[in-house]
């Protein structure tokens, strides 16, 4: 049996919709198979008995054991860093935040908010929001760079706007079946396990990105969506196209560019003007090239691939 | 215990958009006397959006509430379309129109069963004949219909991921049209989920009966020639959730103000092709309007009668404005003061009906108004059993929101039947400067956005939300919001555990995290908390 506790900050609540869409296991098969104690959560929880204050308390205290603690939204900090615009139970959120981190065995963001600030802490973060270990790129966050929880690990970062209910699942089972442990993360505490491929790896429009066959506009039936488009899957780490959303598709197979989600940028460029799913370009060539790439090795990249490119490449291929 | 003091329930917390609003209740012998709602989150939207591209809130909005993204997405689209009067396809319009629907027909059960039929678990009711049955149904993770519920309330939205690729927060929606152009595999698979659901949940579970059978109601005495009509039925969710509420009286509070908004939804895919913000009331398929219950009227309902209060919120701004004309300057200092401001949300109003219900029992006693189009979706049902039973109750306002479903269920098919697969999906159109407005209906009721494009970007751009309306803090002239209104009168059986509070709430669907604790007036002490959403 493990206890679980699952606090919203400046949230929109799609990280817990996300999460009950999921299967195998369900949110129910969570608390019923794998002996996940909810003790709270802002949607789902039980009702309490008792008042939800004294329970805090005594997980703060250590007399009732915290083994994980969730938090979904971001630590709003605002006004001149009170926290007084998001209160909880009578009480600045951060200060909870801060009092349930210290007494838990294992700290987990999920989406965003929780991890890297997200759409509240966008130019110009009116709410002061930041995540709990990171604030966009940079180390720190709420919490500090040197937190951590009582296991020994960071806060384990399972980023995305929001998070797929598998990643948060699977780390949840992991965690509650004693192979936290096994958890390897990656420099923005991400589980490695999702976060080492790409969004593009098992994207349907690979073809055409290697054929630099370009959708042009929306509601085309072929083409890749990097060129034009702003699709940002060649330098994302997710595994949208691997895990597959709601059971059926991803983004980019339905014709949606990659916005980036799961990295501590999103959303891009601050959404500037021009930006919105444009793909910012240079004299000809992306701002942002795939992971790794350089200019020179793109330019002679996709100059092969026009060369090389089949006839059967410009037609449409998701047809009717 | 109680005697005749003045008892005061501090409910914290319940947000502008899901999140976190506090509410106050004031209990005079067992009865609510008076009530504030307050929010308690302030995230800046509105700020954020200012001076950002066009476009930034097809990103944004949705991220506002993830529980009614598609809804935020929709208006976000239409408000774009509008102020750069775009031509939209008529596939695109069926695909806007199935994801918001497919949106809402995930969040029946999900609520239902996740939020609103574990209060009918409550001990307080343990003396009800209907008890047992509802705790082996409805209990928490355990009831076996609780589960059932909740885990199938993740399909219809399957049907959301093969037009955007998933669902919550996809920005599939784009000025012009979609981004997606389905092919046969994914109209036949959306086929698929939509019987799976209906054949799983909603005629087996649900109703008890065919959706054929159900739709054959259309008064009151209708209704309950079905329930007696066969077992199947009087023991369905449905009949037991009616006979139980009527047990334990949730027929008899939670009545409000009995004024209703409705915006209207689903736009007809072949009248709104060229979307203006006055043409759109004539190309609804769910007709908008207001409906006054004390004098029974209908008219539609026009965004420029749209009026945001402040004095009782934390905004240092006039009151009164427009939202086009609103600046969002939130105070610093958010202090708690009942006789001044206690909420992040503004008091939203009606420029000449004053405070307005919005949710599924606004649209429901609108759809049986005969103003509008005669081509317009009329439904008499829920309008003749808010006469016959004297006004609205948490019982009739969440019955109201679970009837849409089969309503809705028919327009997912209708999309998937009109899709022309070899037509155009979008048309590219060109950016300019304008202001726009979008409008729908969330599940849980009007959402609108309002957009001033300038010089290239967002000059201002507004979102008024359901829960704006409905749990807004007094209005300058001391109208109380809905939620407000509604939990006066609300019984309190058990001050230690006042469920009926969270009725009142629930029935609302405010989306909010909502706690109640509640404190002795004279000691102060806390006597209990708990959660309303």
């Amino acid at each position: 049996m493990a206890n679980l506790l699952w606090l919203q900050g400046g949230a929109c609540s799609g990280n817990t919709m996300s999460f009950l869409n999921a299967e195998e296991p369900s949110a129910c098969d969570l608390v019923t198979d794998f002996g996940i104690n909810i003790l709270w959560h802002p949607s789902l929880g039980m009702e309490l008995g008792d008042n939800l204050k004294a329970m805090l308390n005594k997980l703060v205290s250590g007399e009732m054991p915290l083994d994980i603690f969730v938090f979904e939204g971001t630590v709003v900090q605002a006004p001149n860093g009170t926290g007084e615009w998001n209160r909880f139970a009578g009480r600045a959120m951060k200060d909870w935040v801060q009092d349930l981190s210290n007494a838990a065995q294992f700290v987990v963001a999920i989406g965003d908010c929780a991890t890297w600030g997200g759409i509240p802490a966008t130019a110009p973060n009116p709410s002061d929001s930041t995540g709990l270990q990171f604030l966009k790129r940079q180390a720190g966050g709420y919490l500090g760079t040197g937190f951590k929880s009582k296991a020994g690990l960071p806060v384990i970062n399972i980023p995305g706007c929001p998070a797929h209910p598998d990643w948060v699942t699977q780390i949840l089972v992991a965690v509650a079946s004693g192979r936290g442990g096994d958890l390897a993360l990656d420099d923005l505490q991400r589980p490695k396990t999702f976060f080492t491929s790409f969004t593009q790896t098992g994207c349907t429009r690979n073809m055409h990105f290697a054929y630099k066959v370009s959708a042009t506009e929306f509601g085309q039936r072929k083409g890749c969506l990097f060129y034009d488009l702003g699709c940002r899957g060649p330098m994302t780490h997710s595994p949208c196209n691997r895990i597959l959303w709601n059971r059926q598709s991803s983004k980019t197979r339905a014709g949606m560019p990659c916005l980036g989600c799961t990295e501590p940028e999103f959303p891009f460029f601050d959404l500037e003007p021009g930006t919105v799913f444009k793909t910012q370009t240079m004299m000809g060539v992306p701002k942002d090239l795939p992971e790794g790439v350089d200019k020179a090795g793109y330019v002679k990249l996709t100059a092969a691939a026009k060369t090389a490119s089949p006839a059967w490449a410009e037609q449409d291929i998701f047809v009717v | 215990m109680l005697g005749s003091a003045v008892q005061t329930l501090d409910i914290s917390p319940v947000g502008r958009v899901e999140g976190d609003l506090d509410v106050r209740v004031d209990i005079k012998d067992g009865v609510v006397v008076d009530a504030w709602t307050q929010a308690e989150l302030f995230r800046g939207f509105e700020v954020i959006l200012k001076n950002k591209d066009p476009q930034a809130g097809l990103v944004v909005t949705p991220r506002a509430c993830g529980i009614c993204g598609a809804s935020h997405l929709t208006c976000a689209a239409w408000a774009l379309d509008t102020a750069w009067q775009t031509e939209v396809p008529r596939n695109a319009i069926l695909a806007r129109n199935l994801g918001q629907i497919t949106e809402s027909l995930q969040s029946l059960p999900r609520h239902h069963y996740g939020l609103f039929m574990i209060d009918m678990t409550n001990k307080n009711y343990r003396n009800s004949p209907y008890y047992e049955e509802a705790v082996k149904r409805w209990a928490p993770f355990t009831g076996t219909h609780y589960e059932h519920g909740v885990t199938i309330s993740g399909r219809p939205v399957e049907i959301y991921a093969l037009l955007g690729g998933q669902w919550p927060h996809s920005s599939y929606m784009v000025p012009g049209g979609v981004m997606c152009a389905p092919t046969l595999t994914d109209v036949t698979r959306a086929w698929s989920i939509l019987e799976y659901f209906r054949k799983n949940w909603m005629e087996s579970m649900w109703l008890g009966c065919s959706l054929e059978r159900y739709e054959e109601i259309r008064s009151y005495d209708d209704f309950m020639a079905w329930i007696n009509e066969k077992p199947e039925h009087a023991n369905s969710d449905l009949g037991l959730y009616w006979r139980m509420s009527q047990d334990i009286g949730l027929d008899k509070y939670g009545r409000g103000h009995g004024k209703y908004i409705s915006w209207g939804y689903l736009p007809h895919e072949d009248k709104y092709n060229k979307p203006t913000i006055d043409g759109r009331n004539a190309a609804l398929i769910m007709k908008s309007g207001v409906y006054d219950g004390a004098s029974d009227t209908h008219k539609l309902m026009e965004q420029a009668t749209t009026r945001e209060d402040v004095m009782h919120a934390w905004y240092d701004e006039p009151g009164g404005k427009h939202p086009y004309d609103r600046t969002t300057n939130p105070v610093m200092k958010n202090t708690v003061d009942m006789n001044g401001k206690y909420s992040w949300c503004t008091a939203v109003r009606h420029e000449d009906n004053g405070r307005l219900e919005a949710g599924p029992l606004a649209r429901q006693v609108v759809a049986g108004g005969t103003h509008g189009e005669s081509w317009q979706h009329h439904d008499p049902l829920v309008l003749d059993m808010y006469k016959k039973l004297g006004g609205a109750s948490v019982a009739l306002r969440h019955f109201a929101r679970m009837h849409e479903g089969v309503k809705l269920y028919r327009q997912a098919e209708h999309c998937l039947r009109e899709f022309r697969l070899n037509d155009e999906w979008y048309i590219k159109p060109t950016e300019q400067d304008g202001r726009g407005w979008g409008a729908t209906e969330a599940i849980r009721g009007a959402l609108c956005h309002w957009i001033e494009v300038q010089g290239g970007k967002i000059k201002n751009y507004q979102i008024v939300a359901p829960t704006t309306w409905n749990v807004g803090p007094r209005a300058d002239n001391g109208e109380r919001g809905p939620i407000e209104q509604s939990l006066i009168g609300t019984p309190i059986a058990d001050p230690s555990d006042p469920v009926e509070v969270g009725h009142v709430c629930r029935s609302y669907d405010s989306c909010l995290v909502c706690t109640v604790h509640a404190h002795d007036a004279k000691t102060g002490e806390e006597l209990a908390r708990f959660r309303t959403a």
